[in-house]
């Protein structure tokens, strides 16, 4: 399990990382959006269980915020999905 | 449709608005401006005899066959080469003409061998015809004086042979050599009657020559001087299909000419929009595999992977795999299964395996090989234009001035779309290339880059985000644009961000390599050229930071003005034939068709209303995660539908300790591909060519894919398309799925999903090639994106830091190596390996730049060993200046070579698509092959053995 | 140096021309006596060309040659002003003069019609030939 969490970890600094040029706040929001709208629920279970003092503190912040049962509303374009009639979005590979 | 070629008009069609009138032989035309006689001649349902003119190249006007009379005008003027003019009066069957005609004719025919009946020609000749039309009845000049008959073929292409004793030197193949495809690669050698075609210089043939086999000469050859073959060997087709291309994202439209289920050739369809009529040598020739001697035609399992497999009926194969499932999913939950998607697969396909794992197994552990491709495109895309597919059509290119390829090699990727850029860049048009190598944009005969910025791997947002100061300092930048079609603030935040110092070209030098004055003058060429158009490959996706470059091409698309009309836009260019139309289908683990993501409760009740079950409302796992979390013992059972994901997906050690780790492995394939090395249930696949339904290309194109033969899948009569193995599948599991027809899939696909609303099989079927979104808004479909306003209203800015890879080079691994794909082979090879393109890419190579061969005691041809932190292999070097020193590139064909032995874990920050674009290596010399290549050579041996005795 | 310097450095020498080829390929078939096949490859590459276009060139003008040849080259002109004018019977007897030694090449027109049978050696043209005359030339070539 260790090298899964390792991975984990690695992950959702990496997201934070690459958010942290719109501010700590936001970057906060923005990545516990990510999170929430693409991580399984074991890999999600899998970092709340985990030390999250190793996490930046934006990655922390977010997990924290996502394990208190805070979703944040969408905070980018690609977290904004079609609803259920609509046409236009993708994220065709 | 019976068997017919497609007409020919004879020259190219004008594109003019205005038009003018004529009188052909009585009968009133009317034909754009710049349309020739000829045309308009053939428009009117009349011919005129012709021998060089073909509508896919300009007229030419050498063969006399095509003279007519128009009143007024002196002589007898060539039709070809005459434009049709208001009033014109012209006559195109006179005495004079027929004697005319006649007596050039006999000409010909003095010097061309009468060996009609058993030509591979006879009947699909134009020479043949042309002779019939014009009436010629006797050769008065005999057979006996100088000729050509004597001269040997060219056998050495593996398609097509060359008969210099049929060629009429029309000279139509080098015409088309170079307007079409654009590789020059023919000539006419000598002159007079001496005039041959020759392919490169004397001593060569056409396989040593220049030559891509593209197939555009044999296309266009009025006579079988140059001849398919199959043809040669099969005869003449009876009928012919049209259907779509089953390699790149390009999605070619070709006519399967047919003898009974047998293909004797496969021709473009001159009509097709996305192809307009042009082919590569891998659709056009490379499609020998469908009916290769390694497809496994009976379903097979075993207990474990150590054992043979055992051929079973399908009965019994699928109450093996669906006694597993269900003990899995009584042990350990739904979420412990999952499957993959294809994006070689149709439509119908692989909507039917997604809704398998979501309705089937309960779960959304679903995912597609797009996420390691093009996944960041649609993160990056999306968030910035609210959408993410390319915005253009092909068509586009024809109205560019400046291109700006970045990490894409289209001439060899995409070829049929390489040769209209080519096309483009003869017309005038300028090319900035972002890339480590000098791929053929950079320089080849005829094409000579603006700029080529040879950045160092992995730096891309660096250079985009210098390319992007440039024209915020300098005032460069679209204001009118960014002001009415852009959030304002957004773009000053973002312009502010890029003008800061650090983003200069002069201070990220040090970084990029790149040259800051020549990043400066690409910058001010994107920016002042008049259209300015980006497209964009692998080389920015798979990256640790691939959606932000992705971001970063959106910002200065934007910020340039350079989107929502003609010639401009951004444009990813797809690897494989379905990536666009997997990814509309629902294949990702957090959506439902149509871009809906799986927690939004009314698009799940949407499925569940129309499905009859509950869904799972929760994201399932990504393909690498699937791995990740069986290693860990949480996932444990996996259905992959045409992928090889242990040869395609990169740390091949990590894939192979997942799948090992899987009590239930299902492989659904045309072969025992490496992934099947740890399959417990093998079930065989059906050819694009035995199977209905549709393909996406990257344009949003929905196209026709059809069935001209059985699937060799079961005895006659009883084989199986792929969609009707999931549904065995998904009966076996407990679903009561009735589908009879792929089209019944398509209906429910456009009941589900919006962009599909309108589109039924009937209309896919009658040639429509529908863009979507096709809705009652937009009921013939969208052909450019982003034309008032972008789909999301505003187009936003993204600030996009550079973030350096964690992969950096170091004294163990001082070179960074990155990969791609060669012309003649596609992906895993699966295909192209059981083929002759192996004639021209029989191995893996390693490119290496002359300074660091030297270093390490290396000559072109020698065996190298290449590693990295995930791993090693060996394979033969190439030295070439076309890498930079320090950079190293190879391609991943070959499953010999196991490329991503090599590659790591690392993955773009958003979406996890896997980093095979940076790796530090370390090069040196090898006497053989890796320890992990010789087990891993042994293990695939081992597991694929078949047992001798049948089950039954 | 080597015979590909040499070929880029007559390439540069014409570079900004328009249509360079032409000149590049005469200064290659004097310099070398011949344009071969890896002289057609080298213009090629230094024009950004095929060696397929380059070699149909080559071909098509009878001033270039795909081997060098050591002997000297007699010109005469067998077109139709100098056929009128008997080159014909001139040409048994410029064979024996010749023998090996010399390369006798037919062309058609040297542009003196009106003083024909006419020769050409190098740069230097011969009119009003008789039969003595053009073997004369053909020994002294």
């Amino acid at each position: 399990m260790s090298g899964t969490l390792a991975k984990l970890q690695r992950m959702a600094d990496q997201i934070a990382l690459n958010f942290t040029a719109i501010g700590k706040d936001n970057a906060v929001l923005a990545t516990a959006d990510h999170i929430a709208k693409f991580w399984d629920p074991r890999m999600k279970a899998a970092i709340f269980a985990s030390d999250l003092s190793i996490l930046s503190p934006i990655a922390r912040s977010a997990v924290e915020n996502l394990r208190a049962g805070h979703e944040p509303p969408p905070q980018t374009g690609a977290t904004e999905f079609n609803a259920v009639d609509e046409v236009g979005h993708s994220d065709a590979g | 449709m019976g068997y017919e070629p497609q007409a020919d008009f004879g020259t190219p069609e004008s594109r003019s608005d205005e038009s003018v009138s004529l009188t052909v032989d009585g009968r009133e035309v009317t034909v754009p401006v710049g349309t020739s006689v000829m045309r308009a001649a053939r428009e009117a349902g009349g011919d005129i005899p012709s021998l060089c003119a073909t509508d896919s190249v300009k007229s030419f006007g050498s063969c006399r066959m095509c003279l007519v009379e128009i009143e007024g005008r002196r002589g007898t003027p060539a039709s070809c080469t005459t434009p049709a003019e208001a009033g014109m009066v012209v006559r195109t069957q006179t005495p004079r003409l027929a004697k005319l005609r006649r007596g050039v004719m006999e000409l010909y025919i003095s010097d061309h061998p009468l060996d009609c009946l058993t030509c591979s020609a006879n009947n699909i000749c134009e020479l043949q015809d042309t002779a019939a039309e014009v009436g010629l009845r006797d050769v008065r000049y005999g057979y006996e004086g100088a000729n050509h008959f004597a001269k040997s073929p060219d056998l050495s292409n593996p398609y097509f042979l060359f008969a210099p004793d049929k060629c009429i030197v029309c000279s139509r193949c080098v015409r088309a050599c170079d307007e079409v495809q654009g590789t020059l690669a023919l000539a006419v050698d000598g002159r007079g009657f001496a005039s041959k075609i020759s392919a490169g210089q004397a001593s060569d043939s056409f396989l040593s020559s220049e030559c891509v086999s593209c197939g555009a000469c044999v296309q266009t050859c009025p006579t079988s001087a140059l001849m398919e073959k199959s043809v040669k060997q099969l005869g003449k087709p009876e009928r012919s299909v049209v259907t779509t291309c089953a390699y790149c994202g390009v999605g070619c439209a070709f006519r399967a000419e047919m003898k009974g289920e047998q293909l004797v050739r496969m021709v473009p369809w001159k009509d097709g929009k996305a192809n307009r009529g042009h082919s590569c040598v891998k659709g056009r020739f490379a499609w020998g595999y469908a009916n290769h001697r390694d497809r496994i035609t009976s379903p097979m399992i075993r207990e474990n992977i150590d054992q043979p497999w055992r051929e079973v009926s399908w009965d019994e194969a699928m109450r093996f795999a669906a006694d597993r499932i269900a003990a899995i999913k009584a042990e350990h939950g739904p979420r412990a299964l999952g499957g993959i998607t294809s994006s070689r697969c149709t439509n119908e396909e692989t909507f039917l395996v997604q809704k398998l794992v979501r309705a089937g197994f309960g779960t959304n552990n679903v995912d597609t090989c797009a996420r390691v491709c093009h996944s960041p495109t649609g993160y990056g895309l999306s968030t910035t234009f609210g959408t993410s597919a390319g915005t253009q059509d092909f068509d586009s290119a024809e109205q560019t001035d400046v291109f700006l390829v970045i990490g894409a090699n289209p001439t060899d990727a995409h070829p049929v779309f390489g040769s209209r850029i080519k096309k483009r860049l003869r017309q005038g048009a300028k090319m900035i290339v972002v890339d480590p190598r000098r791929i053929d944009l950079v320089k080849s005969p005829h094409i000579e880059a603006a700029h080529h910025l040879a950045l160092q791997p992995g730096t891309n947002v660096a250079v985009l985000t210098a390319l992007a100061h440039v024209v915020v300092t300098e005032g460069l930048a679209d204001e009118d644009f960014v002001r009415t079609r852009c959030d304002w603030d957004e773009y000053q935040d973002w312009a502010r961000f890029v003008a800061d110092e650090r983003h200069s070209p002069e201070f990220l030098e040090t970084v990029t390599r790149v040259p800051a004055a020549t990043l400066r003058e690409a910058a001010r060429l994107f920016a002042t050229g008049g259209n300015g158009a980006i497209y964009y490959g692998l080389g920015v996706t798979e990256h640790s930071q691939g959606s932000s470059t992705v971001m970063a091409i959106a910002n200065l698309a934007m910020a340039t003005g350079n989107i929502g009309r003609p010639g401009v836009g951004v444009n990813p260019l797809r690897g494989q034939n379905n990536v666009q139309g997997a990814c509309d289908m629902g294949s990702f683990p957090h959506e439902l068709s149509g871009y809906r993501h799986i927690s939004q409760g009314d698009s799940r009740k949407l499925f569940e209303d129309d499905w009859g079950v509950a869904l799972d409302p929760e994201p399932g796992l990504r393909i690498p995660n699937m791995l990740d979390a069986a290693v860990d013992g949480s996932f444990k059972a996996i259905y992959i539908q045409g992928e090889d994901i242990l040869q395609s997906d990169p740390d091949t050690h990590h894939v192979a300790a997942g799948l090992a780790a899987m009590d239930c492995v299902i492989v659904h394939d045309l072969f025992l591909n490496e992934t099947a090395n740890y399959a417990h249930v093998f079930l065989p696949g059906s050819s694009f060519l035995e199977k209905e339904g549709t393909f996406t290309n990257a344009e949003r194109r929905i196209q026709p894919v059809r069935r001209v033969m059985e699937p060799a899948n079961g005895p006659i009569g009883q084989g199986l398309e792929d969609w009707q193995v999931t549904q065995l599948l998904a009966n076996a599991i407990g679903c009561d799925w009735n589908y009879t027809h792929a089209s019944e899939i398509l209906a429910e696909i456009a009941r589900l999903t919006p962009t599909f609303a309108g589109v039924t099989w009937d209309r896919v079927i009658a040639g429509e090639q529908l863009q979507w979104p096709v809705t009652d808004a937009a009921p013939q479909g969208s052909p450019v994106m982003h034309v008032g306003g972008f789909v999301r209203g505003k187009g936003k800015f993204v600030v996009t830091e550079y973030v350096p890879t964690d992969e950096k080079t170091g004294p163990r691994f001082p070179l960074l190596l990155t990969t791609g794909r060669i012309l003649s082979q596609y992906n895993v090879g699966a295909q192209t390996r059981r083929t002759a393109n192996s004639t021209w890419h029989p191995e893996d190579v390693l490119e290496i730049h002359p300074t660091d061969a030297e270093n390490r005691g290396l000559a072109d041809g020698d065996m190298a060993r290449l590693a990295s932190r995930a791993g090693e292999t060996t394979l033969r070097v190439k030295v070439t200046d076309r890498v930079a020193p320090g950079v190293v590139y190879t391609t991943f064909h070959h499953p010999d070579t196991q490329a991503n032995v090599v590659t790591t874990d690392n993955s773009d920050w958003a979406t996890n698509c896997p980093e095979y674009k940076v790796t530090a290596v370390q090069v040196t010399p090898s006497n053989g092959p890796s320890e992990w290549q010789e087990s891993y050579a042994e293990q695939a041996r081992r597991s694929r053995r078949i047992a001798a005795e049948p089950a039954e | 140096m080597t015979k590909a310097e040499r070929i880029a450095s007559i390439c540069a020498a014409h570079a900004g021309r328009e249509g360079p080829m032409l000149p590049i390929l005469h200064d290659i078939q004097a310099e070398f006596g011949c344009v071969d096949e890896a002289s057609e490859a080298l213009v090629a590459a230094e024009l950004n060309l095929t060696r397929a276009e380059v070699h149909g060139v080559v071909s098509f003008y009878h001033d270039f040659t795909p081997a060098a040849d050591p002997r000297p080259v007699v010109q005469i002109c067998r077109a139709e002003a100098c056929k009128a004018r008997g080159v014909e019977a001139l040409i048994d007897r410029a064979r024996s003069a010749a023998g090996d030694r010399v390369k006798l090449k037919t062309v058609y027109c040297l542009g003196l019609c009106s003083a024909g049978p006419a020769a050409r050696v190098g740069d230097r043209l011969h009119a009003w030939l008789d039969e003595d005359g053009l073997a004369q030339v053909i020994e002294q070539a």
